[in-house]
């Protein structure tokens, strides 16, 4: 079983002032599922992004750990190694190399140079995933990402998930944009993966995608911090109250983008 | 350093011992004489003229002798250390067919009138500048190739050229390659140096495309850190005639590359493509030209480069259309990238248009590898260096896809992965 901490994180975007995470505490072991809802510019990319290491952004107090040991001095490729994945809400395109040889290269990476994983293992694997993931082998050798609609970008990063196998997977908005049929797809990826050795960070704006893939626990966001955790009932219960009650019920002087 | 400088008497005696012809030997001490008053080629933003790039040594017959080196272990054909051919190995094809493949001693001694009728006649001339002239004086190795009319090669024809810099020696090299009318071929060539010692190379390429002939040339250089090196490509295309050149620059040492095509036949066509990795502290300046003489003939340019370390790299990319090249078409694309902070990287478009009725555009691009890209490879588990060499690789699959030949692809993406992972240890 492994763990992963974040204790009192205060972080901001390098090149501006202001504080957009202001004192997240997170605990969750492999088996679980943890899902985090919250209203939109709340900072759920930014925490997903500082724990994977992205540059962009500099933790002002605070910590990461896995296993109990900071992965804060780490570069993101290290992390990486560590057990971490972050499916990003964003994906870049890289053009020039394919699919199946990148995801090669990240399995590779991981594993002793005279420990490679043998290619004849590795296409079974991967036509193994493709067909959970309703994807071609097509798709496999396209560039990464490259010309993918805003679905595609999204079945890919479960694709990687599912290759890869990390401890920790983070979902940052694997749902946005996606039609039903695509998220049932998505979730049955994510599904496939449940067990003792994985454990998931879901970040969602909506209930929805919770209807596939059932938490162990919910948090609730606002304002840089975690405001409220319970389990599944939460999600439901915003669905039908809005951010907005919740704030309200609680008191809390945040101020939302998009009322609704 | 003081050299002496070589004499009409020392071109004569070497003359005597290589037994060449006359109007060779006529033309050296013409070029000598010519050496003092030329100057040295101008191309702009590469600043070479300090470099120790002249040929200065006395024409010697030189002793390449292999001690224990093993130089060849992919197909070749032809394999040349400095002026010696140590293997020889070509396809049955080519001897069916007459194709002349020989190196510059039995060329002008058995193929003079050939040799006499291309030798710096079209394609570029002994007094161009300070460098060719020195060229003629001081040449001494160099391979003929003649494809005979209508004669279609199959097979292609790979040869590897080491300089031999075990002793302070100048290597002056010409190749010679001549497709008559209605002939193709394909060649691949591999320049390369052994020893270490720092010498000047000065390396002319004559590629002669006769009427309706297609010639592919591909050529991967790897001249060593210590080489100071002047490389002049000239392809001279009469009417309906085609190269496809694609040129990979994994020089180690300072190198000027003039790549330069003439279209001079009506629908003449050249396919410049060139990859260029600079790494170190070493300088690699790339003056790519395609000028249209000829009625709608047509010139594309696409060159795309890497920059690491404390390294340069210029692509001077040049699109000369000539006043009556009714219907001519010239395009280029350069593009530069660079990994360091202290890499110098210049693209330069330049087109001079002397007609009206042409097609000419050009695209260029200086720029730093995108931080977004390297932060996603990372996030997948893959270091920065190997992350570095993905994007690298995608920057360069445009030029690599263009490519006509698998094989040719191949052989520049292993250089390329190569010269990559030991310029990465100099980061
Ligand atoms: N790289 C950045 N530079 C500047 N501001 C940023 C950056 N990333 C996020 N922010 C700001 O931080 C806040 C939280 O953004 P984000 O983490 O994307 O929220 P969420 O994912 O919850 O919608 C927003 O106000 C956003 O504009
Ligand atoms: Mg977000």
């Amino acid at each position: 079983m492994a763990t992963l901490e974040v204790k009192d994180l205060h972080v901001k975007a390098k090149e501006e002032e202001k504080e957009i995470l202001t004192g997240v505490n997170l605990k969750m072991t492999t088996g679980e599922i943890h899902a985090i809802m919250g209203p939109n510019g709340t900072g759920k990319s930014t925490l997903s992004e500082t724990i994977m290491g992205n540059p962009n952004y500099e933790v002002l107090k605070g910590d990461i750990l896995i296993n109990g040991q900071s992965i804060i001095g780490l570069p993101v490729d290290q992390r990486a190694r560590a057990g971490l994945f972050l499916a990003m809400q964003y994906p870049a395109e890289i053009p020039g190399i394919t699919n199946a040889e990148f995801i090669r290269a990240a399995i590779n990476s991981r594993r002793a140079e005279d420990d490679q994983m043998p290619i004849p293992a590795f296409l079974k694997k991967l036509d193994h995933t493709l067909k959970t993931l309703d994807m071609t082998e097509e798709m496999s050798e396209r560039y990464l990402n490259e010309g993918f609609s805003g679905g595609e970008k999204k079945r890919n990063e479960i694709l990687q998930l599912m290759m890869i196998e990390p401890k920790f997977a983070i979902l940052d908005e694997i749902d946005s944009g996606l039609d039903i049929d695509a998220l049932k797809v998505v979730s049955r990826g994510v599904n496939a993966m449940r067990g003792p050795k994985f454990g998931s960070l879901i970040i969602t704006h909506y209930q929805r995608l919770l209807n596939y893939i059932k938490p162990d626990v919910v948090h609730v966001m606002m304002g840089g911090k975690i405001v409220k955790s319970g389990d599944a009932e939460l999600a439901v219960k915003l669905e039908d109250e809005g951010y907005a009650g919740l704030r309200d019920e609680l008191g809390l002087d945040v101020k939302l983008v998009d009322e609704e | 350093m003081t050299v002496e400088m070589q004499t009409d008497q020392d071109i004569k005696k070497y003359a005597q011992q290589v037994d060449e012809p006359q109007w060779f030997t006529s033309m050296r001490l013409k070029a000598q004489q010519e050496v003092e008053d030329l100057t040295l080629p101008n191309f702009q933003k590469i600043q070479y003229h300090s470099w120790p790039i002249n040929a200065t040594r006395k024409l010697e017959v030189g002793d390449h002798r292999l001690t224990d080196e093993k130089l060849v272990t992919e197909q070749a054909n032809i394999v040349q250390i400095g002026s010696k051919v140590i293997q020889k190995d070509l396809p049955q094809e080519f001897m069916d067919k007459g194709v002349i493949v020989c190196d510059w001693a039995t060329a002008l001694k058995k193929h003079s009138e050939l040799v006499e009728k291309y030798f710096m006649t079209m394609a570029t001339e002994p007094t161009e500048n300070r460098l060719n002239a020195e060229h003629v004086a001081h040449l001494t190795s160099g391979l003929l190739i003649y494809v005979p009319k209508n004669v279609i090669l199959k097979h292609p024809l790979t040869s590897y050229f080491f300089q031999d810099a075990r002793q302070s020696r100048d290597y002056v090299h010409h190749l010679l390659l001549i497709a008559d009318r209605g002939s193709e071929v394909s060649y691949l060539e591999n320049t390369g140096t052994i020893g270490t010692k720092p010498c000047p190379a000065n390396i002319i390429e004559e590629v002669i495309a006769e009427p309706d002939s297609h010639i592919k040339f591909a050529s991967v250089d790897r001249l060593g850190e210590n080489t100071t090196a002047y490389l002049n490509r000239r392809g001279y295309l009469k009417r309906n005639a085609r190269i496809d050149w694609s040129m990979g620059m994994m020089n180690d040492g300072n190198i000027v590359g003039d790549f330069d095509s003439e279209l001079v036949g009506e629908a003449s066509h050249a396919e410049v493509k060139v990859v260029a990795i600079s790494t170190g502290d070493q300088v690699q300046g790339i003056d790519t030209r395609v000028t249209n003489y000829g009625q709608h003939s047509l010139g594309n340019i696409l060159q795309h480069g890497v920059i690491l370390a404390r390294s340069s790299l210029i692509f001077n990319g040049i699109g000369h259309i000539i006043h009556g090249a009714r219907g001519a078409e010239a395009q280029q694309e350069s593009r530069v990238l660079m990994l360091s902070t202290k890499a110098r990287g210049d693209a330069n478009p330049i087109l001079l248009i002397d007609d009206n009725d042409v097609v000419a555009g050009h695209a260029a691009s200086v720029g730093r590898v995108d931080e977004q890209k390297m932060y996603y490879l990372m996030s997948r588990g893959v270091d920065k260096k190997t992350a570095e060499r993905l994007v690298i690789r995608g920057f360069l699959g445009p030029v690599l896809s263009a490519l006509p030949s698998k094989e040719v692809r191949k052989v520049l993406a292993d250089m390329i992965e190569r010269k990559l992972v030991n310029g990465q240890k100099d980061e």
